[in-house]
Formats: structure tokens, C-alpha cells, sequence
């Protein structure tokens, strides 16, 4: 027994007809508006929203709202603010920064959550452009302004320093990350310093970080083959720097600024984990080489740090 | 004017009778679907499917197929295959494991096919009838298993170094070849991977996936000029380390050679004229000496594995 085939459009047709009464209603007098109508336009808002979202979405430039006025060559330096922990919670922002301290490069932070160019942080704002990705912001600002953390290495040496460069921000990051937001989620909104209630909204954010987290590769492990890949990660470190003051030898380098951000953020926002194990008991020498460039590049971090603490 | 409430509810439930009509006409008579039915059930089909996806999609434990009967102590090498006219695979971690696999004198038997392994990647091996993901994670495991140790003449801080090159090429410049493949000369893919047009069509499907990856992983995200740049850096960093050495920790061949081999001669065989091409081959000729080296010692086998789909054809 056939339906007449009326019956589909004309079902269709009554509740695209009942779709355009009810956002009529909604502009008229949504007071008026019953229940039926209200979830029918919220259902049908929902879903233009997806497939735009599907079209557009995970792929879009940033836009950033840049100064409308600046001093030309100076930097101003987009990161999130201070917590208790640490002066910046991304590994990156605290490479980019100690990297500043370093090269004897003035900036002025502008603290604040707005997310760069291509939808990351740090990022920065330089003669009325903004710039995105530690690294080459780095390459950009030796170019500009003529400094080499380098000048003293081979290679050789330089090569190898990219190559732990890589190492800790392509694949020691992730483990960071995964302990972060899904090994230990619960805590992240004592460490962003933010009301529990904001914890619904990091779940939501959670979701596109497994997501990440499976796209890159790691995220397909156990937690077993996880941690044993971070392991092997810092334990090269640690036995790479040995007992030399910094990783290259006795004097700073860019490399350090790498290693020192990713490392930071394990000795001073992750206590109890097996990662701040790694770092403290089981490789010392890398916590006794995070505290000698916090003690030489960050002499303002109490005063940073507790700054948070006090506004709170 | 407020329009009764009914009508929401009323054109709601005439479309689901609508829905369940044409389903059911679907299972009795298909031939007598008129055209809007057809429409609706492939519409409610697609927006259940899409639902389904967005809740379980993209992180599902893949589920693969074992041999029944196997011989114990007996690697089976899962690659895609067979292996096509210019390289023996035609994925990086392919070649690193099965190049680790010969320098290490482990027997295996290649099992070509298109099955994911557990991880949803590949390669991926089964052993003692066990399915096993990730190359590196597989080399340890026969390292273990196996008695072997590539990086026995290696000192600690050399063995760090190592490992440094080895996560540089494979969680960076890995993903330098997978941009220029998929998304910047995507059409060469066809003459290269072998496949027909059909195929292609299946395989632009898959190219989304791939640069959600590009983007999640973060590379994805710069220019062409500036990703090109910072692939450019890592290839060179390799060449300045390799310097005039024949393998890259000193003379004799180490487990990052198997690695770098993996990615490079991607690079070298299985790359048209691309900017890629050009710095391993020209701009740092090494590299291209390197690669031969190591295909001349490890893969004497290389030209009647690649000929025979040539012949094939």
C-alpha cells in the first residue's frame, strides 16, 4: 500500500509553515509564543548553527582586535594572567617570556584571554600587527632586533638543540596536556583559579582537547604507553644535561628557553603526579635546572604569583 | 495573532506518520517510494548518523581481524600493499619498522592489505596472536623480546640525542610530507599511491580528516610559507648533524637511522618535485647520499619488490 506521495510534502510544508508563524511570533510578541513554537525555532536555530558551525568551524582565522594605538618596536605580549602556580600557565607563554628576559627584550604584558591569529597563545602585537606561534615570533624578534641566543654553538650543536626544541614542544607537550584535561580534570579549575562552576564549560573544552589529543596521535595510547613515552622524553633530558648548568653547556641558549617553559609548568602546577615524580625524585638534576633560571630570569615571580593570590 | 500551539505539534506528528510510512514502504515495496519519502528517509537517516558520529566518532578503538592459526614467536607485518613502483610503502612508520625489522635480521612475513590496527594507524604486527600498534612502541617490544639493541655502542647522553631526532622527524617534519601529499599536490597522489579514479574520490573524502589532524596538531595552522620554513629548518638540522658521518650517530647504523631513513626516503623516492624534494636532494645532497646508503645496504630487494607492480600493471 503506497502513501500518496502528498503526504510528505504536505507534512513538510505545514511545519515550515508553523516554523515561519513561530519566528514571526518571536518578533511580534514572544510572550505570546507557546511551548511548541519555542523549541520549534530553538530546534531549527540549533541546526542552521551546525551545519555552519560543520562548514566553517575548526578552521577559522582568528580575528583579533588589535591597539588602536602603539609605541612602534615595542612589544606588547597577549597571555593569560598570573595564578598562584606560576606566572603563565602555558609552557609556551613561559618559553616566549623567559626568551624576552633573556635577550633583554622589553615588552608589556597585556593580560587578558583573547586568543591570537591563528587561535593560539601566547601571541604578540608588534608596529600594529599581531604575530602568533612562540616560535616564530622568536626567529622574527633575533631578526629584529639582532639578537643570537646561538652565537656560541656549532652546527652541530644548534641542530641538536632543535631537535630536543622539537622533542619537548611535539610530543612531551601532549603528555602535559593529556594529564591536564584528562588525567586529572578534576583539579584544573583550582589551577585556572576560576569558580567550580566554570568546570562545565572546561568539560565542554575537554571534548575538542581528546579530540586533539586522538588527531595527534597520542591520544590512541593507554595511559600505561602514555606516561612511559613522557618518561623516555625527560629522562633524555635529564640525562642530556647531565652536569651541565644549562643544556648546551655553561651558558644559556634558545633551546633552554624550550625546555625551561615545558618544564616549569611540570615542577610548579602538577604536584603528586607522576610527571613532578619524574622531575623531582627520579631526575633531579632537571627541578635543580628549572630553579637556576627561575632564580636568574623570573627574580619577580613571588611577586607575580602572589599579586594573583592577593587579588583573589 | 498567535497561531495555536497545535499546529507546531500537528505538522510534527503528520511529518513523523510520514517518516514511518515511508520506512515501512522502504521494507515492503521500494520500487513504489515516491520521491519526497526517498528524501526523507535519507535525510532522518543521515541526521541519526550524524548524531551517532558526533557522540562515538572519531575515538573508536578499531576492531581488527587476526589470523586463527599462527606460528608462535612469528612477526605478521600489517602494512598497506603491495608495495608500488616508487617506494616499497608508502608510509614512513612502514618503512622505519620494516628497515628496524632488517637491520635487526628479525624474520617477518609482510601481510599487505588496507586493515587499520588497533590504533586506527599503521603499520601494526601480530605476534603470538596479539595485534600491536605504533612502530615505536613495536620496536621496544622486540627489543625486549627479541634480545636486540641497536644502540648498544651508543653512550646515555648519545641515546638522548637520538631519541631527540627521533620525536623531531616523526612528530614534526612527519607532518611536513603529509600536508605536501594531501593537501598541496594532492593530485599527484593518484599516479604515485596507484589507484584509480574511483579510489581518488575515496580518498578526497578522507582529506578533511586529514587536515582537522594538521590543524589539531597545530602545524595546520600556519601559512604554506611559514610551515615550509619550519620543515626546511628540521632537514637541514638533520644535515648539519650528519655532517660527512655515514649514519647519523657515527659509523655504523643506530635505531634513529631507521627513523630518519623512514621519513626521508619518503622524501627522496616518493615525493614528486617538491620543495621537500629539492632540500634532500639538492640543497642538502647528503641526505640523498644517506638515503641510498642505507636502501643499498638494508633494501637489496628494493627493485624487485617495486618492479614486480610495475609489471603487475
Amino acid at each position: 500500500m503506497s502513501e500518496s506521495p502528498g503526504n510528505v510534502q504536505g507534512s513538510l510544508a505545514a511545519l515550515y509553515e508553523s516554523l515561519q508563524t513561530s519566528v514571526l511570533q518571536l518578533f511580534t510578541d514572544p510572550t505570546q509564543l507557546s511551548p511548541g513554537q519555542a523549541v520549534l525555532v530553538a530546534a531549527s536555530a540549533l541546526f542552521v548553527g551546525a551545519v555552519v558551525w560543520t562548514c566553517c568551524g575548526g578552521q577559522r582565522r582568528t580575528k583579533v582586535k588589535l591597539r588602536t594605538e602603539f609605541t612602534p618596536g615595542k612589544i606588547y605580549y597577549h597571555v593569560p594572567p598570573p595564578v598562584k602556580a606560576i606566572p603563565c600557565l602555558t609552557p609556551f607563554g613561559m618559553k616566549l617570556e623567559t626568551y624576552l628576559r633573556m635577550a633583554d627584550i622589553p615588552y608589556e604584558p597585556m593580560y587578558g584571554r583573547s586568543m591570537g591569529p591563528k587561535g593560539k597563545i601566547p601571541w604578540i602585537e608588534y608596529n600594529g600587527e599581531a604575530m602568533a606561534d612562540s616560535g616564530l615570533i622568536i626567529e622574527f624578534l633575533n631578526r629584529e632586533k639582532g639578537v643570537d641566543l646561538n652565537r656560541t654553538l656549532s652546527d652541530a650543536d644548534k641542530a641538536v638543540s632543535r631537535a630536543f626544541t622539537k622533542m619537548v614542544e611535539e610530543n612531551t607537550y601532549w603528555g602535559l596536556g593529556w594529564y591536564r584535561w584528562i588525567d586529572n580534570f578534576d583539579q584544573l579549575y583550582h589551577l585556572f583559579e576560576v569558580p567550580w562552576v566554570v568546570t562545565f564549560f572546561l568539560r565542554y573544552v575537554r571534548r575538542n582537547i581528546r579530540r586533539t589529543l586522538w588527531a595527534h596521535g597520542i591520544g590512541r595510547h593507554s595511559k600505561e604507553d602514555i606516561e612511559g613515552i613522557m618518561e623516555k622524553d625527560l629522562r633524555a633530558i635529564s640525562t642530556f644535561l647531565g652536569t651541565k648548568p644549562y643544556l648546551m653547556g655553561d651558558e644559556p641558549t634558545k633551546v633552554d628557553t624550550a625546555v625551561f617553559g615545558q618544564l616549569s609548568e611540570i615542577v610548579w602546577t602538577a604536584p603528586g603526579s607522576y610527571l613532578h615524580r619524574i622531575v623531582t625524585v627520579d631526575c633531579p638534576n632537571l627541578q635543580a635546572y628549572c630553579s637556576r633560571i627561575k632564580d636568574r630570569y623570573w627574580s619577580d615571580w613571588d611577586q607575580l604569583t602572589k599579586k594573583a593570590k592577593k587579588d583573589q
